[in-house]
């Protein structure tokens, strides 16, 4: 599945549609979400409240190791652990990690692609922390999709349901009570996707 | 009484106070200084037979005049509410624009204005809003709430009312609109592309004309005093104005002026200020708390109303 290669907007009128395409289009920038979504389809009904999105996610990469992102050397004699980051993004999240682990006092960093802890036993703590798990992009997905649900839905439809299941995920607001059969509506929007949408 | 131009300077810091003496020799007023950097931004009342003088000293000092029809105009900027959904953009992008022309804008975000059937404001909000000259609501990209659920907000509005959103829509399909400018909808990107700034320059065109139909309205009842030499007189009697930090300490609206100073502790002084004509400003105007805040707001009566016209 490539991303975005399906990408419905649905309305009454097509000249709303547009513009809704482009709010959709400039929030999934702003999230950096546009690779990991394969499909979706969004139906606006205004003149009943009522926004109903389906999607279709991409495989996103697995959990990350500290493996993954540095390269991680045990120097018995300094009794210290010295790691050379190679994916600069997830220095946070691993750095967060390993204060918790060490405290603050016991990490430094040299230069900007190098962190260095002392530790009393350098190597039983550097096979441990090559299997560190340092970021889950799945749950950074998730946050993101809910906050990007959130941001498309006009803002008056504070009733919302929501599903994330495996890679699909459908989320339907409303300014009225839900109706069951709205739900169903973007479960079947939501099937069609898989089946590869209408063309 | 001289006729006032309303000009935008824009130059260098250096020697700008050349153009600032110039402009009080010839009895004009100067609303609004912002300096940037080495960049001074004025905004100033020229009368109007004096205008190719204050040309001359301003292209000795190789600045930029021009006209800026919304000097002395305070417009509320009306989002139906704070969140994300409608700001920075587009709401932002409206109040930055209205400023060109030399307006002072105030962003309004309503508690509970947002949605279609459960949106509503309320009365404090609308007495703030009706402080204001002109009153410019953001709506979205649906012409069906435009048209026929959001225009209950306008109640109790009295100021003349101004919509933008998304849809291409008559002024007349909007119920109580004065004006609906189309294209400037609900986005979540900077307004910069063509059809979305000539969509504000549409805006700015019709709401100059806007003011410009109060000012005319004006003209057959003139105000007492101009609002813009109230604001020099309290410039000069109450010091403390040069304290307050806002960037308009004194706001200049069409029929009168907010200043930007506590009511409890300066309300009397401001009744009391004194004319050299020997009338007292509490003559000529309403001076009440503003909603804004804990700030003053003068409304300037008219010459009709007080009898005589200084």
């Amino acid at each position: 599945m490539d991303s975005l290669e399906i990408f419905d907007v649905e309305s009454a009128i097509a000249s709303e549609q547009e513009f809704y395409r482009k709010i959709i289009e400039d929030n999934l920038v702003n999230l950096k979400l546009a690779p990991a979504i394969g499909r979706i389809k969004v139906v606006l009904r205004p003149e009943d409240s009522l926004f109903q999105m389906a999607i279709l996610l991409r495989d996103v990469g697995t959990r990350v190791t500290t493996a993954d992102v540095a390269d991680i050397e045990a120097k018995p004699v300094a009794r210290e652990i010295i790691i050379s980051i190679k994916k600069e993004q997830y220095i946070p999240e691993l750095l967060g990690k390993l204060w918790e682990r060490y405290g603050k006092a016991n990490i430094s960093q040299p230069d900007r692609w190098t962190v260095a802890i002392s530790t009393d036993k350098p190597e039983e703590e550097a096979a441990f922390l090559k299997d560190m798990m340092v970021a889950d992009p799945r749950h950074r997905l998730h946050e993101n999709l809910v906050d990007f649900a959130i941001r498309v839905t006009p803002e008056g439809f504070r009733v919302r349901y929501h599903l994330y299941k495996g890679n699909q995920f459908i989320f339907v607001a409303s300014e009225e009570a839900l109706k069951q059969e709205w739900i169903k509506e973007a479960g079947a929007m939501l099937e069609e996707l898989t089946k590869g949408g209408k063309k | 009484m001289a006729v006032l131009q309303p000009y935008l300077y824009t130059g260098g810091v250096h020697k700008h106070g050349l153009l600032i003496e110039l402009l009080e020799d010839l009895g004009g007023y100067i609303i609004q200084k912002v300096i940037t950097g080495t960049e001074v931004n004025l905004i100033m009342l020229i009368p109007e037979k004096d205008v190719p003088v204050v040309k001359k000293q301003s292209d000795e000092l190789l600045g930029m005049m021009i006209e800026a029809p919304l000097t002395g105009v305070e417009i509320a900027v009306v989002s139906p509410t704070l969140a994300s959904h409608h700001l920075p953009h587009s709401a932002c992008d409206v109040a930055e624009y209205l400023r060109h022309p030399g307006a002072n804008t105030n962003m309004i975000g309503l508690a509970r204005g947002m949605g279609r059937r459960v949106s509503l404001s309320m009365d404090y909000e609308r007495k703030l809003i009706n402080e204001h000259d002109i009153a410019v609501f953001t709506f979205g990209s649906f012409s069906d709430c435009i048209i026929n659920k959001k225009p209950k907000l306008f109640e109790g509005i009295e100021i003349p009312i101004v919509v933008t959103g998304g849809p291409d829509l008559k002024t007349e399909d909007v119920p109580g609109a004065d004006l609906y400018v189309g294209n400037i909808g609900r986005t979540s990107h900077r307004l910069r592309k063509t059809e979305e700034v000539s969509a504000l320059d549409k805006l700015n065109e019709g709401i100059g004309k806007i003011a410009d139909n109060i000012r005319k309205q004006q003209a057959k009842d003139p105000l007492a005093v101009l609002p813009a030499r109230v604001m020099k007189e309290i410039e000069n009697q109450v010091p403390e104005i040069r304290t307050v930090l806002s960037p308009a300490p004194l706001t200049l609206q069409l029929n009168g002026l907010r200043v930007k100073l506590p009511y409890d502790e300066f309300h009397e002084r401001l009744e009391k200020l004194e004319f050299d004509e020997g009338v007292n400003l509490s003559e000529l105007s309403n001076i009440s708390r503003s909603k804004m805040k804990n700030y003053i707001l003068i409304k300037i009566k008219s010459k009709s109303d007080v009898g005589f016209a200084i």
